[in-house]
């Protein structure tokens, strides 16, 4: 157990973690071209409506940046289903394929290597920043079609724990004002401070003018986590909490200092839980650093921000940290050994990139598991337009219901004449297949294979609340499914 | 103008038809309504809406009585009603309104309105293809206007006006627009049915729909005894039985007949007597196929809800099921089902709430939700699956803190907005009453938790104290709280 201060230490001088050519600390070097590689990325996802087939491809043009191992740094969105991805130089547009190294879709990078090690040779890899501060200038990188690099002024505005694109981590980022212009390429698009990698824009709002840059101190930690055997994923404690400013409020729960959170939720099976924190506890200092009422602390180097990034930016899997709570009146510390997030108690798959959704298709009754990917397709607006029932069963993960594992759901019927009647059933979750309850597509398989008295009985907890099919009839129906709907296979169970 | 009329456009070019013959009689049948009425106010529920009025038609019919649509003096203040070739109006007041079916009785206290004024008779079903004419005050003039079409289509509808009711109703392609809304439809000089809805142009076009006689008869049965009872409902849910395996699992032969039930309302007319999955066979001793319909009176199929439609409050159906395979009756008494009404359009109701510190708290129904229309998850899921999910049983309505009336110690609470009220001190909060209840208790602290994981909401006594007058003035609020409808 490493006492936990050293981390935030460590952020700072995160560029030691590289073993890079050594460090000259003053030095400010211009960027050429041969520290950026073009990469091209033909990506072609899954139809989670029809799950047994992929989507048309289509290409998606990003930025690398070269570091040291000739490894290339891009934003995990860039790769996202990726079945090829091509290098090209900035100035000869000479090309290789490149594999993915690590990808983390959470805090949203990825390290490619070119197939062919000698493509990088001449390379010049980028180091990474440190220091930077709210009002630092900064340059934001493009390619003109020449090859040439565009500069685009910019200036650090905030520092600040955002959410990243999934949804699932707030980790540290830099908002950058910049009048950038829309050039081809712009899925990963670099910013550099005096020659070094200040970090990848995520997000750009052109009417404000504004980029939200994943930073150097959040790209550092995903390397460092990239160089282990196995990738862990950035930490994170597992609760939720509220704000404690109203007076009335902080009076009732007997809070007298002038900081402190309140507990609102503890993840079940998260570090948070197995350390003991519990609702109604008030967190009044992590990591030795006191949390105000709105759950910020002082940072040295950034000023307020979200006592997260002392859990999730600037800690790694494995670290201990100490929660300081008020609990019935009395102060408690509360060692917090911090882990990723336990994957086997989601309900629902916050995304599901780079790998076939799972089904199984009985009697053209296909099941799948219900993930946000899924609801997705319905487009932008999924929230309101997609079934509300999985909508709410995705958003709140079950919560208070019983779920012991995935939620497993008919998603549609491909007519056939053992299934007549049974049409328009779509979107009904199921909870026991001949009389086994299921939790996942593994127990639905298993269940299918042994049918009762000649029939599958399949219940919903909806409307209606059980079906019946001819177990013979749905044997013989499999390769008459197949052909019609041409379907290679009727489940996808990996 | 009456723009509630179902999605009505504003303009549509009108098909002017000749007067037929015997128009100078039923001229002197018909009443133009003029209606001023009131929309609740659920923002500031404490005071009254904008005020209306609209145009729409009626007719006489017999007992001194006019028969229009109830969604043209739904939430009337003040009704006039005025005659072909009469210049006077005449105040009328709602004898019977039935919101489920749309329509309405008015009557005129002036002994002098109804002379000179026939009653008109009604009609059976038209045939399909047949021609109906259309009467009623649609824009375009002041005067009377008569419009002619086609009968299209006789089917069951949804009727927008409840907005969750479905009944039986005649498609026709004369144009209907805003102000036909209660008008007679004749046929060979007998009302064959009464406009009440549309489409608007750019949806459908020629696509007007009438009330038709059998759900006007219900109606007018209905109300013999002095009051309307509503229509009843077997409160179930049931599905074709056309699948073999279904079939042959439940015991049943191959023959086309029967429907299995998929749920079960509970707090409803078969919660207790029927079960999912049981198998309605007959209904009232009429085979039931395995498509839901049944032939009644020899005609075509109907859906089998349309023996309960013709049905009074308290009266009885006969079923005959199958039960794990074996054949069983059972009889259903008929009442109206409670937790139905919450997913309805309520008219000639006054807004509920509760007021205290500031925090302004309502039960959600569907008038709620459609001038609130949050955003909230767990409101909108929690309100649509009201039934479907039996959430009514947990609670008997939906509280939620609507609205926070800014003040110092309620300078917090706005992120509570929406929430659906659990506990009150611990009190679990069933309906709004509890909430009036539990602000009643004396403590020292109201612990207001929410539905879901979030901090509780936390109000001191003495604070509200002091700030009650405060707000009071400050909003305007005139009543503290309204528990009736």
């Amino acid at each position: 157990m490493k006492p936990f201060v050293l981390w935030a230490v460590l952020a700072l001088l995160c560029p030691v973690a590289l073993p890079a050519a050594p460090e000259v600390a003053s030095e400010s070097l211009p960027v050429d071209n041969s520290s950026l590689v073009r990469v091209n990325s033909t990506n072609q996802p899954y139809d989670f409506f029809r799950p047994w087939m992929k989507k048309a491809p289509y290409m998606r043009r990003g930025l690398g940046v070269v570091l040291a191992d000739r490894h290339i740094l891009v934003t995990a969105e860039l790769v996202a289903n990726h079945t090829y991805i091509e290098l090209e130089k900035a100035d000869s547009a000479e090309k290789t394929q490149a594999e993915v190294v690590v990808v983390d879709y959470e805090c949203n990078l990825a390290l490619l290597r070119p197939m062919n090690p000698e493509f990088l040779a001449k390379a010049r890899p980028l180091k990474l920043d440190s220091g930077a501060r709210v009002g630092d200038r900064a340059l934001i990188l493009q390619l003109e079609s020449n090859g040439l690099i565009a500069q685009t002024p910019a200036t650090i505005t905030t520092i600040t724990v955002t959410n990243y694109p999934m949804d699932r981590l707030s980790l540290l980022t830099y908002r950058l004002s910049a009048p950038l212009q829309n050039r081809e390429g712009s899925f990963t698009i670099p910013a550099v401070r005096d020659g070094r990698l200040l970090g990848l824009l995520m997000r750009y709002d052109g009417r404000s003018q504004t980029a939200d840059v994943i930073p150097a101190p959040v790209i550092a930690h995903f390397l460092k986590d990239a160089k282990l055997d196995k990738y862990p994923g950035f930490p994170r404690v597992g609760v939720s909490f509220a704000s404690t400013r109203d007076p009335q409020f902080r009076r009732y729960i007997g809070l007298r200092e002038s900081g402190g959170v309140y507990v609102t939720e503890v993840a079940p099976g998260g570090p948070g839980e197995k350390a003991g924190l519990r609702r109604g506890d008030i967190i009044l200092s992590v990591a030795g650093k006191p949390v105000d009422q709105d759950g910020l602390y002082d940072n040295p180097d950034y000023g307020k921000i979200s006592f997260s990034y002392l859990t999730s930016t600037a800690a790694h899997s494995g670290d201990t940290v100490e929660f300081v709570v008020l609990r019935d009146g009395k102060r408690e510390t509360i060692p917090v050994t911090l882990t990723p997030l336990d994957r086997s108690r989601i309900v629902s798959e916050p995304y599901i990139f780079d790998r076939q959704p799972r089904y199984f298709i009985l009697g053209g009754l296909v099941f799948q598991e219900l993930s946000r990917t899924y609801l997705q397709e319905w487009g932008g607006s999924w929230r309101k337009d997609a079934p509300q029932r999985l909508v709410f069963l995705d958003t709140f993960q079950g919560d208070g219901e019983k779920f012991n594992g995935k939620v497993v759901f008919l998603s549609q019927v491909l007519p056939a004449p053992n299934n007549l009647g049974y049409q328009n059933l779509d979107h009904l979750v199921v909870r026991k297949v001949n009389g086994v309850e299921i939790n996942s597509l593994d127990d639905l398989a298993r269940a299918a294979a042994a049918p009762v008295d000649g029939f599958h009985k399949i219940e919903f907890e909806g409307d209606p609340t059980f079906i019946y099919l001819d177990a013979e009839e749905t044997e013989r129906s499999k390769k008459q499914l197949m052909e019609d709907y041409n379907i290679p296979s009727l489940q996808n169970l990996n | 103008m009456f723009l509630r009329f179902l999605r009505i456009s504003a303009w549509v070019l009108l098909t002017a038809v000749a007067v037929p013959v015997q128009a100078s009689k039923v001229a002197d049948s018909l009443v133009r309504i003029q209606a001023t009425s009131q929309e609740p106010n659920y923002r500031a529920p404490w005071s009254g809406g904008q005020v209306i009025s609209g145009v729409g038609a009626g007719f006489v019919v017999s007992g001194n009585r006019i028969m229009t649509n109830a969604h043209v003096v739904s939430n009337a203040r003040f009704l006039t009603v005025s005659k072909e070739g009469d210049p006077k109006p005449y105040p009328a007041r709602v004898l019977h309104i039935a919101h489920d079916c749309d329509l309405a009785l008015l009557t005129v206290d002036d002994p002098g309105f109804f002379k000179n004024t026939a009653p008109l008779e009604f009609g059976g079903i038209p045939a399909i293809e047949s021609t109906v004419s259309v009467y009623g005050y649609p824009i375009g003039g002041d005067r009377l206007s008569v419009t002619r079409g086609v009968v299209s289509r006789i089917d069951f509808q949804p009727y927008s006006h409840s907005g969750v009711d479905a009944h039986l109703t005649i498609q026709i392609d004369a144009a209907i627009n805003p102000g036909n809304s209660g008008g007679p439809v004749l046929q060979n000089g007998k009302v064959v049915g009464v406009a009440f809805q549309g489409y608007s142009g750019d949806v459908a076009q020629n696509v007007g729909y009438m009330i038709p006689t059998p759900v006007i008869a219900r109606f007018l049965k209905d109300v013999e005894d002095g009051k309307y009872d509503r229509y009843v409902d077997l409160t179930i849910s049931y599905h074709p039985l056309h699948n073999p395996a279904m079939r042959k699992a439940l015991g049943l032969k191959d023959d086309n007949t029967g429907v299995f039930v998929g749920e079960v309302y509970g707090g409803g007319v078969a919660d207790g007597i029927l079960k999912p999955g049981d198998v309605l066979l007959s209904i009232d001793g009429l085979p039931i196929a395995s498509d839901g319909t049944v032939v009644m009176d020899g005609g075509d199929p109907v859906e089998m809800a349309e023996v309960v439609e013709r049905k009074y409050r308290n009266d009885k159906v006969d079923l005959e099921i199958l039960r794990d395979g074996k054949p069983m009756k059972v009889t259903l008494a008929l009442t109206h089902p409670w937790p139905f009404s919450l997913q309805a359009n309520a008219y000639d109701e006054k807004p509920r709430f509760v007021v205290f510190g500031g925090l302004v708290f309502q039960p959600v129904d569907a008038n709620f939700m459609a001038e609130h229309n949050p955003d909230d998850l767990r409101l909108r899921y929690t309100f649509d699956h009201f039934i479907t999910h039996g959430i009514y049983r947990e609670r008997d309505e939906i509280v939620v803190l609507s609205a926070v009336l800014a003040d110092p110690i309620n300078a917090y609470a706005s992120e509570f907005r929406y929430d659906i009220v659990d506990r009150i001190n611990g009190k679990p909060i069933r309906k709004l009453a509890d909430v009036s209840a539990a602000f009643k208790e004396p403590a020292e602290y109201y612990v207001i938790e929410m539905a879901g994981n979030g901090r509780p909401l936390v109000l001191e006594r003495k604070a509200v104290e002091e700030a009650r007058n405060r707000i009071i003035a400050r909003y305007g609020v005139s009543k503290e709280e309204n528990l009736e409808k």
